[in-house]
C-alpha cells in the first residue's frame, strides 16, 4: 500500500489532540487512546486481568475498510461528548475524574440516547479485541476464550482481516 | 462462441456447468466474487461474520429496499445508509459455501397450492406448471451427487421417496437430543432427523464433517458441506471467470447474443454463446433483466409479460429460543449439553398442514438447532440487565461468565410460505447507481397477514416443546422480516406466456436461449429452506440444455 496523506491522517487519530469546548472557549485537550484506553477498564477491567490490551484493538477499528465512515465518525464523536460531558460536570476531561465520578459519569451518558449507543458501541469492539481470534492483537494467547470454556474453530486464521 | 455461459456460480448455477461441462459442452461462468479453497475458510468471527467479508461493501454496491406500511405507503431504506444488506455470499459457489445445509424436499402439495388450498385474497398464488413427481428423480440425483446425510423416517407428511433412505448416515448429535426425541414423543409430535448437505463420512472425493462448531455463516474447510463449489465445479472443466458482474444481456428479438460483465476495475469484456443461463440469485438476476432493456424489449429483457421482478418471495415465519441451565440438569446432563461440534439436527413436520376451526392450512418446518457458537455476539447479547439497562464491570462479569459457561441456548426456526403479492417486487432505480456505474436493485418487501398466522401457529408448536424440555426464557418472534438468504421469486415459471416471465423448462417464453436457473422461477416458496429445490430444478434444465444442444 502507498503512503499516502490520507493514511497517515488516518493512522494520526488515536494519538491526535481532541480539542474540548466548553461553550466557544477552548477547555482540554485529550487524546482519543487515552480516553479508550480508560474507559475500556472502567467498562471490563478484567480484560487487563487477563492480560488483553483492548484499546489498541481501536487502531484496527478506524483502519478498517468495512467499518464505515459514519460508524467511526460516531466513534470519535462519543469520545469528544463524553469528555465534554466530564467538563460540564466535573471540569475536568474523562481521563483524569476518579474512579467514582467516573462510573457516576458513565451511568448518567449510557441512560441518554448517544450515550447508550456509544457504550454499546465501545463494548462491542472492546468485546471483539478480546474475545476475537488472537491474530487480531487482543485476545492474549486466548484468555479470553479459556475464561468462558470457549474453544474457537479450526482452522484459524493466519492474518487479520482488514 | 462457446456452449453455454452460465451468470452465477450458486445453487442454480453450478449444477448447470457440472451437467454441460461433464457432457463435453464448452461452458462458461461469470462469477462478481474471488474464488475461495477450503483453505480460506477460517472460523474468523470478526471477518466472516461482522465484517463480512465474504459480500460486497454496501458503499459500493447496495438496494434500495421500499418497506410497505400499514397505511399504504412505502418507507425508503438507502441500503448504505441504513446497512441494510441483502448481499449473500459473492464467490465461486455462490451463499452455497455459507449455507447450514438444512435439506428439506418440497411436498406434493407445494406445487399446487391454489388447487389444494384455494384463493387467499391479496395473494398471488398459482399451481406450478410441473408436478413433484417431475422433480422427484432431481432431488433423488441431488442426494447422490451434492451428498445429503441424515435417516428418513416416516411421518405423516413424508414425500414420497425414489431411494428408500439417504446415502449418507446421520450426523453425530449432541446427548440433549435424546430429551427432545423423549419429549416430542410425549407430547405426540414426530421429531425427526434434520437432512443435512454435509458428508457425514469421506465420500464423493471429498472429506466427511470434521464438526469444526462453525457450520452456518461459514465456508467448510474439509469440503464436506455440499456448496456448488465443493461438490459441482471442482469436479467438471467449466472455465469460471472470477470478478466478472455481468451488468447487461445483449439480444435480438429472438436471441440473447452477448453478456457484457465489468471488472473490479471497471474494464468492460462480453461472452458470445449458444445459450445463457441467469443464476445471480433472485434479486439481482431481475435486476440484471430490467437492466438490460433494449428496442425489441422496453420494459427489460424477456419481460413481455411485465412479470419480471414481480411476486418476489422470502421465507416467512421467524425464529425463538429457550435456555437449559445447569440447575435443571444432572451432572451428566450438564457434560452431554456442552459438548460442542456435534449437531442438534431436529426438525418438525407435524403441521405441513393443519386444520384449524374447520379451515385447512397449508403449515410448515420447524427446524432445532443451538445458537449459534460466534462468541462475540453470544458475549454482547448479555449486555443490558433485565430493565434494560447497559451492564458493565464486575455485574457484568459474573453474568457473562454464569451464562456462557453453565447454560446453553437452543434455538429454533419456522419456516412457512411467504405468499406472492402485488406489493413485494423487485424494481430498478434509475438514479442510484453501483460502484459500476450500474443502477441498482429496488426490493419491495410485504408480507401478507396470513403467513403471521401461520408463523405463530407452528411457533407455539415449538414453544411447547420448549417448555416441556424444561427450557427458561422462551420468547419467540414471527414477523414480516424479509430473511435475504431465503429469496425467491421474481422470474415465476408457467405455461401462459402473459403471466410468466419463465416455461415450464425455466426458458424465458419471449427468447429461444434464455434460461434462468436459481429460485427465480419459483411462483411460491414452499415451507422449508430454498437450496435443495434450487439444486434439484438446476438439474431437471441442464438436461433440457443437454438435449437443446445435442440437436
Amino acid at each position: 500500500m502507498t503512503f499516502s496523506r490520507r493514511n497517515f491522517l488516518k493512522a494520526g487519530f488515536l494519538s491526535s489532540a481532541v480539542f474540548l469546548m466548553d461553550g466557544c472557549s477552548l477547555f482540554g485537550v485529550t487524546t482519543p487512546i487515552k480516553t479508550f484506553a480508560i474507559l475500556h477498564h472502567d467498562l471490563f477491567p478484567y480484560a487487563q486481568e487477563l492480560g488483553i490490551d483492548t484499546a489498541l484493538y481501536m487502531q484496527r477499528v478506524f483502519h478498517h475498510s468495512r467499518i464505515s465512515e459514519a460508524d467511526k465518525t460516531f466513534l470519535k464523536n462519543g469520545v469528544k461528548w463524553l469528555n465534554e460531558e466530564a467538563l460540564s460536570q466535573y471540569k475536568k476531561e474523562y481521563t483524569k475524574l476518579s474512579l467514582a465520578q467516573r462510573e457516576a459519569l458513565l451511568l448518567h451518558v449510557s441512560k441518554t440516547e448517544w450515550g447508550e449507543s456509544f457504550v454499546y458501541d465501545v463494548m462491542n469492539y472492546m468485546f471483539e479485541a478480546m474475545l476475537g481470534d488472537p491474530v487480531y492483537g487482543g485476545n492474549n494467547k486466548e484468555a479470553g476464550w479459556q475464561w468462558l470454556n470457549f474453544q474457537g474453530g479450526q482452522p484459524r486464521p493466519q492474518k487479520a482481516y482488514m | 462462441m462457446v456452449d453455454v455461459c452460465i451468470i452465477g456460480s450458486g445453487a442454480g448455477g453450478s449444477p448447470i456447468a457440472y451437467e454441460l461441462a461433464n457432457a463435453g459442452f464448452d461452458v462458461v461462468v461469470l462469477e462478481k466474487g474471488a474464488n475461495y479453497t477450503e483453505d480460506d475458510f477460517t472460523k474468523d468471527e470478526i471477518g466472516v461474520t461482522r465484517r463480512d467479508m465474504f459480500t460486497p461493501p454496501l458503499s459500493e454496491q447496495k438496494h434500495i429496499i421500499n418497506e410497505y406500511q400499514a397505511d399504504g405507503t412505502f418507507t425508503r431504506y438507502d441500503g448504505e445508509e441504513s446497512g441494510w444488506s441483502f448481499w449473500n455470499g459473492s464467490m465461486v459457489g455462490g451463499s452455497s459455501n455459507l449455507m447450514s445445509g438444512y435439506f428439506h424436499r418440497l411436498k406434493p402439495n407445494d406445487f399446487k397450492l391454489k388447487s389444494v388450498y384455494g384463493v387467499i385474497k391479496g395473494a398471488n398464488v398459482v399451481d406450478w406448471p410441473i408436478s413433484y413427481e417431475e422433480l422427484e428423480p432431481y432431488y433423488d440425483k441431488v442426494e447422490k451427487v451434492v451428498g445429503v446425510s441424515g435417516k428418513i423416517v416416516k411421518h405423516k407428511h413424508l414425500e414420497p421417496r425414489s431411494s428408500e433412505d439417504l446415502p449418507y448416515p446421520e450426523l453425530q448429535t449432541n446427548g440433549a437430543v435424546q430429551w427432545f426425541d423423549r419429549t416430542c414423543k410425549a407430547l405426540g409430535y414426530e421429531a425427526i432427523p434434520t437432512p443435512r448437505a454435509i458428508l457425514s463420512q469421506n465420500a464423493l472425493g471429498r472429506n466427511g464433517c470434521y464438526y469444526s462448531n462453525f457450520c452456518g455463516s461459514y465456508g467448510c474447510a474439509s469440503g464436506a458441506k455440499g456448496s456448488g463449489r465443493a461438490a459441482l465445479l471442482q469436479k467438471c472443466s467449466a472455465k469460471i471467470i472470477t470478478d466478472a458482474f455481468v451488468y447487461r444481456l445483449e439480444s435480438d428479438d429472438k436471441k440473447v447474443t452477448r453478456a457484457y460483465y465489468y471488472t473490479k476495475k471497471g474494464i468492460r469484456h462480453s461472452v458470445q454463446a449458444k445459450i445463457f443461463v441467469v443464476a445471480a440469485q433472485a434479486i439481482e438476476t431481475s435486476r440484471l433483466l430490467l437492466n438490460s432493456k433494449n428496442r425489441y424489449f422496453p420494459n427489460g429483457l424477456a419481460n413481455s409479460s411485465g412479470e419480471v421482478g414481480k411476486n418476489l418471495i422470502f421465507s416467512a415465519g421467524g425464529s425463538g429460543s429457550g435456555r437449559f441451565v445447569f440447575e435443571k440438569l444432572t451432572p451428566q446432563q450438564q457434560k452431554e449439553l456442552m459438548e460442542v461440534g456435534v449437531f442438534f439436527n431436529r426438525s418438525l413436520q407435524d403441521w405441513y398442514a393443519y386444520e384449524k376451526e374447520t379451515k385447512q392450512y397449508k403449515g410448515g418446518t420447524i427446524d432445532f438447532l443451538f445458537e449459534h457458537q460466534n462468541i462475540i455476539s453470544r458475549v454482547m447479547r448479555e449486555v443490558y440487565d433485565e430493565n434494560g439497562n447497559l451492564l458493565w464491570g464486575e455485574k457484568l462479569k459474573e453474568k457473562l461468565h454464569k451464562r456462557l459457561t453453565t447454560s446453553r441456548v437452543l434455538t429454533f426456526e419456522v419456516f412457512n410460505d411467504w405468499l406472492p403479492t402485488d406489493k413485494c417486487f423487485v424494481g430498478v432505480d434509475e438514479k442510484v447507481k453501483d460502484k459500476y456505474g450500474v443502477p441498482v436493485g429496488v426490493i419491495n418487501l410485504y408480507g401478507h397477514p396470513h403467513d403471521l398466522a401461520v408463523g405463530e401457529h407452528l411457533a407455539q408448536k415449538a414453544v411447547k416443546v420448549l417448555e416441556k424440555l424444561g427450557c427458561e426464557e422462551i420468547s419467540y418472534s414471527i414477523s414480516s422480516a424479509p430473511p435475504p438468504n431465503l429469496v425467491a421469486g421474481g422470474c415465476r415459471f408457467g405455461n401462459d406466456a402473459k403471466t410468466s416471465v419463465l416455461d415450464k423448462n425455466c426458458k424465458a417464453h419471449d427468447l429461444q436461449n434464455l434460461y434462468v436457473a436459481d429460485a427465480s422461477f419459483m411462483p411460491t416458496g414452499g415451507s422449508v429452506p430454498y437450496t435443495w429445490s434450487i439444486y434439484a430444478n438446476s438439474f431437471r434444465v441442464a438436461d433440457v440444455i443437454k438435449k437443446e444442444l445435442q440437436g
